[in-house]
């Protein structure tokens, strides 16, 4: 499967070059366009393979589908455009073994060799984390594609890198954060608007978004009319 | 310190990379990520008096964080709408930014904040403004792109639409055009600027955002 990710950050679309028998899963509704040689699949389990209804239930508490949909070439050179609901960024992951934690509503598409399944993120980070209760959980070999609002940009982590919380997008399992103040003292961190922030330690790749959908919300949210 | 602006003009936000003992004032909020080794401090914007004035009529942040690298180690700024983000240099000239605007300055930066007058909230744009001052970079940020005009004369600009402008501009109110037109055109109070100077505007408004919104929602 070739990929070639176009129109960054604000309106991205990816554009997938699939030969005979290779197939592609995609979130629900991701699909804008495609060549006719394609089969289409609706399950609630990897393509082929276990996890079934429970996977399903746990991605949806991750805040994804509980369908998902396989695309498979019925022939050569079948290309399918996919992308996200809302503006923003999409990137490319090409995993090797391991596991990638993804914030919930992020994963767009993925090669049907990786698992995707759900992780709670205990008590406290699922509070002030600002991200789901659960985080999409994908581990396996291939190509996998993540979508959020705002610019996505890559951040290799040595040893330790804060994060403000609502701006993660994934992360590797060689990571782990802690939950922190931003300053040194707990009443700045507040007062500057930063309070708490996510904090990584170890080594890996970490993705953040630029921007995050409740800063814009706070804004435009009063000027609202009443519903 | 470098500083770049990445992701315009919809997602722009600043990569700062710092040195050993470099620092960078940054609204309240503004930061998205940083190296472990950035101490965060916050303090008042201006002082106490300063900083409510602010908050009460110029829509600015009660605080500001100073950070400070310890070593080698990055920071990324950002806004809190999707838009554009401009660097401007101060060689001791003055600019005056709109309520919201202000993103991230030097050190060497004064933070102060001016009366702008009645035309101005009636215009939509407040009635004090935040003025940046000194020597050093300044960033300020855009709901949409940015564009830039040297006018000489007068300007008329749409309510919401001014980011920044230079002290030698003077702001008018004045009706788009005549009293009907003005409210049935969808125009209707507009800013007259009058120059000489120079004046930055946005290309999207966030009350033009709200009124779509607005017009979606049922």
């Amino acid at each position: 499967m070739k990929h070639q990710i176009l129109a960054r950050p604000a309106a991205t679309i990816v554009r997938l070059l699939l030969e005979q028998g290779e197939s592609v899963t995609c979130q629900v509704g991701a699909m804008i366009a495609m060549s006719t040689g394609f089969e289409v699949e609706t399950t609630t389990r990897k393509k082929g393979g276990g996890g079934g209804i429970v996977k399903g239930l746990k991605r949806m508490l991750a805040g994804e589908n509980l369908f998902i949909n396989h695309f498979s070439a019925t022939g050569d050179k079948q290309n399918i455009t996919i992308g996200p609901g809302m503006m923003g960024d999409v990137i490319h992951h090409r995993m090797t073994g391991g596991t990638l934690y993804i914030q919930g509503s992020s994963w767009l598409a993925s090669d049907t060799g990786i698992d995707i399944d759900a992780s709670w993120q205990g008590l406290g980070k699922a509070i002030f984390s600002g991200e789901s209760m659960f985080w999409v959980k994908c581990s396996g070999e291939g190509d996998l594609f993540l979508n959020s609002y705002g610019a996505i940009y890559a951040v290799e982590v040595k040893d330790q890198y804060t994060v403000d919380t609502g701006h993660i997008v994934a992360f590797e399992d060689s990571l782990q954060f802690q939950i922190g103040k931003a300053g040194k003292s707990l009443i700045g961190s507040f007062l500057g608007g930063e309070g708490l922030v996510c904090k990584f330690k170890g080594q890996g790749t970490l993705y953040c978004q630029s921007h995050n959908p409740p800063s814009l919300g706070k804004m435009l949210g009063p000027k609202l009319k009443p519903r | 310190m470098e500083t770049e602006i990445r992701d315009q003009p919809a997602f722009a936000n600043i990569l700062v990379k710092l040195s050993t003992g470099d620092r960078i004032v940054a609204e309240s909020d503004a930061m998205a990520s940083m190296s472990a080794n950035v101490q965060m401090s916050t303090r008042w914007n201006g002082g106490v008096i300063t900083a409510v004035g602010k908050r009460v009529f110029g829509g600015e942040s009660l605080f500001v964080n100073e950070f400070t690298a310890d070593g080698p180690s990055e920071l990324v700024l950002t806004q809190s709408w999707p838009g554009d983000i401009k660097e401007i240099e101060l060689t001791g000239n003055t600019l005056f930014l709109q309520p919201g605007a202000f993103l991230a300055c030097e050190p060497t930066v004064r933070l102060g904040m001016g009366w702008a007058g009645l035309a101005s909230l009636v215009g939509g744009e407040g009635l004090f403004r935040l003025k940046v001052s000194g020597r050093g970079k300044v960033w300020f940020g855009a709901y949409g792109g940015i564009f830039v005009r040297e006018i000489q004369d007068e300007y008329v600009v749409d309510t919401g639409h001014l980011v920044a402008y230079e002290p030698t501009v003077r702001l008018k109110v004045a009706l788009a055009g005549g009293i009907f037109s003005s409210f049935f055109s969808g125009e209707g109070l507009v800013t007259r600027v009058k120059g000489p100077g120079r004046i930055y505007m946005q290309s999207r408004s966030i009350g033009g955002l709200a009124a779509w919104a607005n017009s979606h929602l049922w």
